[in-house]
C-alpha cells in the first residue's frame, strides 16, 4: 500500500492518503514541519522535526506510530533541527542542525552516536545513497557535501584527514533548497537547487560538476524521474519545469538550456516534489495548500489532496507493506512488537554515562527459515554401514546379543543331543549286557 | 495379483498396493523368525528408498482413483503398520531396531490422515524405547531419531499444536535422562537430535522444563566440552543439580575429571545448538541477552586459562571489564557451575570452538524480539583471540616452556578460523547497525591481513572482506580498497599450485603472451608505484616464507571474488589509483586460467568429498571478476574488451556448461558496453516532443565507421545536444546508434561533427538552430572555430576538391600535434567525456549552437533541393566538405571546415 503523507509549516497536521485510490487516512495532528523534516523511519513509524520560535535553544522531535493521530514521542535535541531522514531500513535517524552540525542518532536506543560540525550555516537538506553508506548534506551557505558514514565513525582515521567529507561542492552561490540523487550506488549523479536560480548535476564518483541548468526562478524542489531521463524543478513561480538529463534537449525552448518543457497548473510557488514510481505519477506540493497529482506521461493532474490552507512543505511516499490502521491491530496479531511499541526519544547530548550501552547494540537479528528434514533414512544407512563394518561398540553389542541367543540355542541343542547320546549308550550298554547274559546263559 | 495384469506401465497406482506387499514380505522378518542379518537388514536402506521413490505409503485419495483400489492400498498400509508396530515390540533389539527405523520414515512418507489419526500411538510406542528398562544403544539412537522425525513431521500441522506440545512435553524428562545418563556419545547425539526437534518445533513443550534443560544441557554439554583440561560434572551430580535446583552448592557439584576428549564436534556442535535454541522457548528479550554473556564470560574464562604466559595479563582484566560491567552483578555461569581452571597439558580446543560455535548460532537464527547484543565484547574477543599468533611476550619469557608454546601454536590456527568465524557471524547478525563499529572491524581485519598466511584462514577473511563490501556499500570501499588491492594482487600474482610447470621466470607480472599487458603495466608503474613495486617485488613481509610463494589456488579464489565484489561495489568512487593495475591483473589472471583449457566440471568419482571441479571453479571466478572489470565505472574504456571478448566467445563454445553459461551471460552483459543506451523509463517523452520536428529530420549517419573505440560515457553520449525529437523508442535507438558513432569518430578522430539540417524541413521556425560538439584536447583552440552562431539560415556549401585538400591537411596537421597525447594520456578518454559538458555550458548564453559533422554522402538524407543539387559533386569528391555557416555569420567567421585526410579514403 503507497501513501502519500505531507505536513506544513503552519499547523496542519501530517495528512495521510492512500495514493491509489485517494482515500484520506488518518490525519496525524499537531505538526509544523520544517522542508525536509518529515520522514518515515523504516515504515515503522513517522518523525517529524518541529518548526520553533527563533529564541528557541533546543529543537523538538516528535514520532507518530502509524496507527495513532497523536504524536507519541518527543525528542529535544541539543539545537533546532531542520532535514531529518532514516536510513532504509530505519536504523539511524540523521538531523541537521541550524548551527549547521549533523547528528546520528541510533533509533532503537535513541542514542546520538555522533554528531559533527559539517557546514558554516544551517544545514537545509539531507540525503541519504542508495546503499546507504553515503550522506549528502547541503546548507544555508551554498555548500553540497558529501560523506561516508564509515569516516564518520572511524575516530582514529578521523585524526588523520584534514576534512571529513568525500567532496565538497561549493559552485551554489546561494542557499541549496534541495538535493536529490539517483540510481547507481558510487556511479550516481547527485541534483541540487539552489536559491541563486540554478540547479546543478554532479557526478558522486568523479566529485564535479556535470551540468548547470539556469531557470526563471528560484527552484524549491527536484524529483528525479527513475530513468534519470530528466528531472522536474518545482519553482516559486508555479510552474514544475522539466529539465534534462539523459533526454535531448531541444534548444527550440523558452525557458533556458536543458529544459525542455514545464508543468503548469496556475497555482502558487511548488514547494516539495515527490515521485511515484508505480504509475510514474509527480506529486507536488503548492503554497496554496494543495498536493497535485501529475500523470507524467500525459503531464495531467490526476488527482488532488487538499492538505490544509497553509503552504505544503513536505511530501514523501511511503509504501507500507500492510494496509494502515485495522490492518495493524486486528489481522496481525504475529507483527512483531517492536512495530507496535515506538522507540524512546533521542537524547539531546552524546551520553556517556551509561557506558554499558555503548558496547551493545539492540538488534533485530534477521529472519532464518529452517526447512524441516527428515533424519531417518539417513540413520538406517549410517546404521547400516556400521553393521557391515562390525566395528561399532553399538553394532557389537547387538551382535553380542544375536550371540548370546545363538549360544542358549546351541546349548540346548548340545543338551538335546546329549541326551540322544545318553538314550543311545544306555540302550546299546543295555543291548550289550542283554546280549552277554544271554551268551552266557546258553554258554552256561 | 489378479490384477497384475491390468497394471499398464509404472505409474499405474494398482501397481502400489502390490509393490509394498510383496516388499513386506521380502524384507521384513516375520515375528517368529530369526533375523537374518546379513540379508534383510542390510537391505533395509534399498526397501528405503523403494518405498519413497515410488510413495508406496502416501495413500493418494482423489475422486479420480478406483475405491477399491483405494482400499486395497490402505489394507497394505495398514498391514506395513502391523508388521511395523510388531516388530518394534519385539524383545530382540535388532528386529526392534528395523521396526524403529522404518516407522521414523513411516512418519515421513503416510499420508496426512494416517498420521494424524496415529501418532500418538507411535509416539507412546517409541517413548517406550529411549526410556529405562535400557536397550541398545542402536535402538535408543534410532528411537530418538524416529520421534525427531515424528515431532518434524507434526510441527506441520497448525491445528494440532496443543496436543502437540502436550505429547512432547512427555518427551522431554527421558531425553534429558538420557543425556545425562547414557555415557555413549552416539547416544547423546541421537538425543540432541530429539532435542532440537523438541526446542525447534515444540518451545512451549520445553518452556515448563526450561530452567533445568538449561542446566542440565549445559553440565552435559560442559563434559563435552570439557575436552581436555576441564573439570566437569560427574553423572550423579548433574542428576542432583537438576532436581535439586537452585539450591544446590554449585561449587561443591564439581569434581575435577579430565575427559578424554574424543568427542566429535559434530557432537559437540549439535548440543550447542540446543543450547543456543533454549532461549528461543522462553523467547524474551532478557534469556537471550542471558545465554550469550554466559557463552562470552566462559569462552573468556577458557582463554585466560589458555592464553597464560602469550598474551598480557591486561588483555583478559580487559576482556573481562567489557563482558561484566564494573558495579554490575556476574550472572549464574553456564551449566550453573563456575569455572575454576586446573592447569593441564592440553588447550580446552574444543571447548572454546564450540562456544564459539554457539555464539555465531546465536546471531545468526531468528529470535522473536530484539535483543541486545554485547557486540563491543565479542569483537575485543574476536580481536583478543586473532592478536595471539604464539609469541611471547618479553615479559612471559621466563615462565614459558617451548612444549607450551608448541601447544599453543598448534592450536591457534582453530582459534582463529573460529573467531573469524564470529566476526562473520556478528556482521551477519548486526547488518546495517554495524555500522559505529565497522571501522574498529576493518582495523582487525587488515591488521590480521597482513600477518595472516594460511589459506584457510585467508580464504575467510577475504569472505569478511566481501561481506562488509557488501552491507557497508561504497562508503567503506572508499577505505577499505587500497588493503584488498595489495593483499589481492599479492595473492594473484604469487605462483599458484597449479603452475608447477612452467619455471618462475615465467611467472612474473608480464608473460610473454600478452606483450602490450606488460607494456601498459610498466607504464602505469610510474603512476601507481608502490602497487607496482609491490607486484614486482614482493614484499619481504609476506613473502618471507616460501610457502607462501605457492599461493593455493583456492586462494586465489578468494581473492578473485573479493575483487570481484569491490569493483561492483567500490569501482566508481576514487578509484583512480588502482583501477588500472587491477583490470590488467585481472586480465591476466583470466588469460592465464584459461590458456591451458577448460577445467572438467565433472567431479571425480575417484575423490569421495571434494568436487575436482576446483579448476573449472577458478576458471569461472576469474572470468566473473573479469566481467566485473569490464562493466565497473570507469573514466576510460576497458583497456582490455577485445582480449576479454575473445575468451568469453572461446569459452562460449568450447568449455563446460557452467563456464560457457557465464561466458554467454558476460557477452550478453558486455553488448550494452558496445552498443550504449539510455532509455527513458516511459515514452512519456514522445508527448513533451511531438512538435515541428517531423521524420525527415533525421540525423546524419558519418563515414567513420570503422572506428573502433566503444564510447562507455554514457553522459557524454546523452548529454550531446542535437536535433530532432524522439518520435518513438526505436527511432531513439536508431538515432544513438548513429550518433554513437559520430562521438567514436569525434573521439578518435577529433573533428567536429556538422549536423546537416535542412532548412525546408522546417521553414516556420525562426529559432531554430544547431548545436555544435566540440571534443578536442584544446578546448580553447578549437572553441573559437566552433563558436559559430546562426540566425536563421543554414546554407550548405559543396566545397571543391582541390579547395578543401590544403584546409583539411591545415586540421590533419593541427591534430598530429594533439595526437600524441590522445595516445599517451592515460586520462584521455576522461578529458573528452568531460568536453561535452563544458561545451554545453559555454554555449549555454548564447543558445545559438553550430552543429557540424562530416557526413556520410550516401547516407545523407536529403530533403532540401538545394543540398541535393550538390550530392553529385559531393559524391565524386571522395572527400565531402559541407559547410554550414549562417549569412550573418559568415563575415566574422569565413567558414568552418574540418575533415581528417585518412578517414576520408573510407568514404568511398
Amino acid at each position: 500500500m503507497n501513501v502519500v503523507i505531507a505536513s506544513s509549516s503552519i499547523d496542519g497536521g501530517i495528512g495521510c492518503w492512500d495514493l491509489q485510490t485517494g482515500a484520506e487516512q488518518l490525519r496525524y495532528k499537531t505538526c509544523a514541519s520544517p522542508p525536509h523534516g518529515l520522514t518515515s523511519v523504516g515504515c515503522r513509524f513517522l518523525a517529524c522535526s518541529q518548526l520553533r520560535d527563533p529564541s528557541a535553544t533546543s529543537g523538538h522531535l516528535l514520532y507518530w506510530s502509524w496507527s495513532k493521530p497523536q504524536a507519541q514521542v518527543k525528542s529535544f535535541p541539543a539545537e533546532p533541527i531542520k532535514p531529518l531522514i532514516a536510513n532504509s531500513d530505519g536504523t539511524y535517524i540523521v538531523g541537521g542542525g541550524s548551527s549547521g552540525d549533523i547528528y546520528i542518532w541510533e533509533v532503537a536506543t535513541g542514542r546520538l552516536l555522533k554528531k559533527w560540525h559539517a557546514h558554516y550555516r544551517a544545514i537545509t537538506c539531507l540525503v541519504f545513497s542508495e546503499d546507504d553508506s553515503l550522506l549528502i548534506s547541503g546548507s544555508e551557505d551554498g555548500c553540497v557535501r558529501v560523506w561516508s558514514l564509515f569516516m564518520i565513525f572511524d575516530d582514529v582515521r578521523r585524526q588523520q584527514v584534514s576534512h571529513l567529507y568525500e567532496y565538497s561542492f561549493t559552485e551554489h552561490t546561494l542557499r541549496v533548497t534541495d538535493i536529490v540523487i539517483g540510481y547507481g550506488g558510487g556511479n550516481a549523479i547527485i541534483v541540487s537547487a539552489s536559491e541563486d536560480r540554478t540547479c546543478k548535476v554532479w557526478s558522486l564518483s568523479k566529485g564535479r560538476l556535470l551540468r548547470n541548468v539556469v531557470f526563471p526562478s528560484i527552484i524549491d524542489a527536484i524529483a528525479i524521474d527513475p530513468g534519470e531521463h530528466v528531472f522536474y524543478a518545482g519553482s516559486r513561480d508555479g510552474k514544475i519545469y522539466i529539465a534534462a538529463l539523459n533526454a535531448e534537449s531541444s534548444p527550440s525552448n523558452n525557458y533556458g538550456l536543458h529544459i525542455i518543457g514545464s508543468l503548469t497548473d496556475q497555482s502558487k510557488p511548488v514547494t516539495c516534489l515527490a515521485y511515484s514510481a508505480e504509475g510514474n505519477l509527480l506529486l507536488s506540493g503548492s503554497e496554496d495548500g494543495m498536493i497535485r497529482v501529475w500523470d507524467v506521461k500525459t503531464q495531467n493532474i490526476t488527482r488532488m489532496f487538499r492538505h490544509s490552507k497553509g503552504p505544503v512543505n513536505n511530501i514523501v511516499i511511503v509504501r507500507l507493506p500492510y494496509p494502515l490502521g485495522r490492518a495493524e491491530s486486528k489481522s496481525q496479531p504475529s507483527s512483531r512488537k517492536h512495530e507496535l511499541s515506538l522507540p524512546p526519544p533521542l537524547e539531546k547530548y552524546a551520553n556517556s554515562s551509561d557506558e554499558d550501552m555503548d558496547n551493545k547494540a539492540i538488534v533485530m537479528l534477521p529472519d532464518t527459515i529452517d526447512l524441516p528434514s527428515y533424519l531417518s533414512s539417513q540413520l538406517i544407512n549410517d546404521h547400516i554401514k556400521q553393521l557391515q563394518q562390525q566395528g561399532s561398540s553399538a553394532v557389537a553389542e547387538m551382535e553380542a546379543k544375536r550371540l548370546k541367543a545363538d549360544c542358549q540355542r546351541s546349548k540346548e541343542m548340545f543338551q538335546q543331543l546329549r541326551k540322544v547320546y545318553d538314550n543311545l549308550q544306555e540302550f546299546c550298554v543295555n543291548e550289550l549286557l542283554d546280549e552277554q547274559t544271554m551268551e552266557g546263559s546258553k554258554g552256561n | 495379483m489378479a490384477r497384475f495384469d491390468q497394471l499398464e506401465n509404472m505409474y499405474d497406482l494398482g501397481l502400489k498396493p502390490v509393490m509394498l506387499r510383496s516388499l513386506i514380505r521380502q524384507y521384513l522378518p516375520a515375528e517368529n523368525h530369526p533375523l537374518n542379518l546379513n540379508n534383510s537388514c542390510f537391505e533395509l536402506p534399498s526397501l528405503v528408498s523403494i518405498v519413497q521413490t515410488h510413495r508406496l505409503l502416501s495413500e493418494l485419495d482423489s475422486q479420480s482413483i478406483d475405491p477399491k483400489l483405494i482400499n486395497t492400498w490402505k489394507s497394505a498400509v495398514d498391514d506395513w503398520l502391523s508388521c511395523l508396530l510388531s516388530l518394534l515390540s519385539s524383545d530382540m533389539s535388532d528386529k526392534c531396531w528395523v521396526g524403529i527405523c522404518l516407522l521414523g520414515v513411516t512418519c515421513q512418507e503416510c499420508s496426512n490422515q494416517r498420521f494424524l489419526s496415529s501418532y500418538s500411538i507411535w509416539l507412546n510406542k517409541l517413548l517406550s524405547h529411549i526410556q529405562p528398562p535400557a536397550d541398545s544403544q542402536l535402538v535408543k539412537i534410532a528411537s530418538c531419531t524416529s520421534l525427531a522425525d515424528l515431532l518434524t513431521r507434526l510441527a506441520r500441522f497448525p491445528e494440532v499444536k496443543k496436543d502437540g506440545n502436550l505429547l512432547a512435553g512427555k518427551l522431554v524428562q527421558p531425553v534429558l535422562k538420557l543425556l545425562n545418563e547414557d555415557n555413549v556419545e552416539a547416544v547423546w547425539e541421537g538425543a540432541a537430535n530429539l532435542l532440537y526437534a523438541l526446542i525447534a518445533f515444540f518451545p512451549a513443550s520445553i518452556h515448563h522444563y526450561y530452567d533445568k534443560v538449561q542446566l542440565m544441557v549445559a553440565g552435559t554439554g560442559r563434559s563435552f566440552f570439557g575436552g581436555w583440561g576441564v573439570k566437569v560434572l560427574e553423572k550423579e551430580d548433574i542428576g542432583v543439580m537438576a532436581y535439586f535446583l537452585g539450591c544446590l552448592n554449585v561449587e561443591a557439584a564439581i569434581a575435577s575429571k579430565i575427559l578424554s576428549g574424543k568427542y566429535s564436534t559434530k557432537t559437540l556442535k549439535k548440543l550447542g545448538y540446543c543450547l543456543v535454541l533454549l532461549p528461543k522457548a522462553k523467547g524474551d528479550k532478557d534469556s537471550w541477552s542471558l545465554m550469550m554473556q554466559k557463552f562470552l564470560i566462559s569462552i573468556n574464562d577458557h582463554l585466560n586459562e589458555a592464553f597464560q604466559g602469550v598474551e598480557e595479563e591486561a588483555k583478559s582484566d580487559e576482556a573481562r571489564r567489557l563482558l561484566v560491567p564494573p558495579g554490575k552483578d556476574l550472572p549464574l555461569p553456564l551449566g550453573g557451575a563456575s569455572f575454576k581452571g586446573t592447569s593441564s597439558e592440553r588447550l580446552p580446543t574444543a571447548t572454546i570452538s564450540t562456544l564459539m560455535f554457539c555464539c555465531c548460532k546465536m546471531l545468526t537464527s531468528s529470535y522473536p524480539v530484539q535483543v541486545t547484543v554485547p557486540v563491543r565484547s565479542m569483537l575485543a574477543l574476536v580481536e583478543r583471540l586473532l592478536r595471539v599468533d604464539g609469541s611471547l611476550p618479553h615479559t612471559m619469557l621466563p615462565f614459558m616452556t617451548s612444549v607450551q608454546q608448541e601447544l599453543i601454536c598448534s592450536e591457534l590456527p582453530v582459534l582463529h578460523a573460529y573467531s573469524l568465524e564470529l566476526l562473520i557471524a556478528i556482521i551477519k547478525g548486526m547488518r546495517r547497525q554495524l555500522l559505529p563499529h565497522s571501522a574498529y572491524i576493518v582495523r582487525v581485519v587488515t591488521r590480521y591481513f597482513k600477518r595472516c598466511s594460511l589459506p584457510e584462514l585467508r580464504i575467510k577473511l577475504y569472505s569478511i572482506i566481501r561481506m562488509l563490501l557488501v552491507s557497508m556499500g561504497v562508503g567503506i570501499a572508499i577505505y577499505l580498497a587500497p588493503d584488498v588491492i595489495e593483499n589481492a594482487s599479492n595473492d594473484l600474482n604469487s605462483l599458484g599450485g597449479e603452475d608447477i610447470e612452467t619455471s618462475p621466470a615465467n611467472t612474473g607480472p608480464a608473460t610473454g603472451a600478452l606483450p602490450q599487458l606488460s607494456n601498459r603495466k610498466r607504464k602505469h608503474g610510474a603512476k601507481t608505484g608502490s602497487l607496482e613495486e609491490k607486484q614486482d617485488a614482493p614484499s619481504p613481509k609476506v613473502r618471507e616464507s616460501n610457502t607462501h610463494q605457492m599461493t593455493p589456488i583456492t586462494v586465489k579464489m578468494a581473492a578473485l571474488d573479493t575483487l570481484e565484489v569491490l569493483l561492483t561495489v567500490g569501482a566508481a568512487s576514487k578509484s583512480e589509483s588502482w583501477r588500472s593495475s587491477i583490470d590488467s591483473l585481472l586480465m591476466k589472471t583470466a588469460i592465464n586460467s584459461c590458456k591451458r583449457g577448460w577445467g572438467n566440471l565433472e567431479s571425480n568419482i575417484f575423490l569421495p568429498h571434494e568436487s575436482a571441479s576446483v579448476w573449472a571453479d577458478f576458471q569461472f571466478s576469474s572470468l566473473r571478476a573479469l566481467l566485473a572489470s569490464f562493466l565497473a565505472p570507469a573514466r576510460t574504456r576497458p583497456p582490455y574488451l577485445s582480449q576479454g571478448l575473445e575468451l568469453f566467445r572461446r569459452g562460449k563454445q568450447e568449455a563446460g556448461m557452467k563456464l560457457a553459461q557465464f561466458c554467454a551471460y558476460a557477452l550478453f552483459a558486455l553488448e550494452v558496453l558496445i552498443h550504449p543506451r539510455a532509455l527513458p523509463l516511459d515514452d512519456f517523452y514522445s508527448s513533451c516532443h511531438n512538435s515541428t520536428d517531423g521524420a525527415s529530420n533525421r540525423f546524419l549517419e558519418n563515414i567513420y565507421s570503422g572506428s573502433q573505440k566503444q564510447n562507455t560515457s554514457f553522459l557524454s553520449a546523452m548529454r550531446r545536444t542535437e536535433q530532432g525529437g524522439v518520435e518513438s523508442l526505436d527511432d531513439d535507438l536508431y538515432d544513438r546508434w548513429l550518433q554513437n558513432e559520430n562521438e567514436n569518430q569525434n573521439e578518435n578522430e577529433n573533428i567536429p561533427v556538422e549536423d546537416m539540417k535542412d532548412q525546408t524541413s522546417r521553414p516556420n521556425d525562426p529559432s531554430f538552430t544547431n548545436v555544435l560538439e566540440v571534443r578536442e584536447q584544446e578546448p580553447a583552440a578549437a572553441n573559437a572555430d566552433v563558436h559559430m552562431r546562426t540566425e536563421n539560415e543554414i546554407v550548405v556549401q559543396p566545397w571543391h576538391l582541390e579547395e578543401s585538400v590544403p584546409k583539411s591537411q591545415g586540421v590533419a596537421s593541427a591534430k598530429a600535434v594533439m595526437s600524441p597525447a590522445v595516445g599517451t594520456n592515460p586520462e584521455g578518454s576522461e578529458i573528452e567525456s568531460k568536453t561535452p559538458l563544458s561545451a554545453s555550458d559555454r554555449l549555454n548564453d548564447t543558445n545559438h549552437d553550430m552543429f557540424s559533422c562530416v557526413d556520410k554522402v550516401d547516407g545523407f538524407d536529403h530533403v532540401a533541393g538545394k543540398t541535393s543539387s550538390t550530392l553529385p559533386n559531393a559524391e565524386k569528391g571522395s572527400s565531402s566538405m559541407v559547410h554550414l555557416a549562417s549569412d550573418s555569420s559568415m563575415d566574422s567567421f569565413p567558414g568552418i571546415v574540418d575533415a581528417d585526410p585518412d578517414t576520408d579514403a573510407d568514404s568511398d
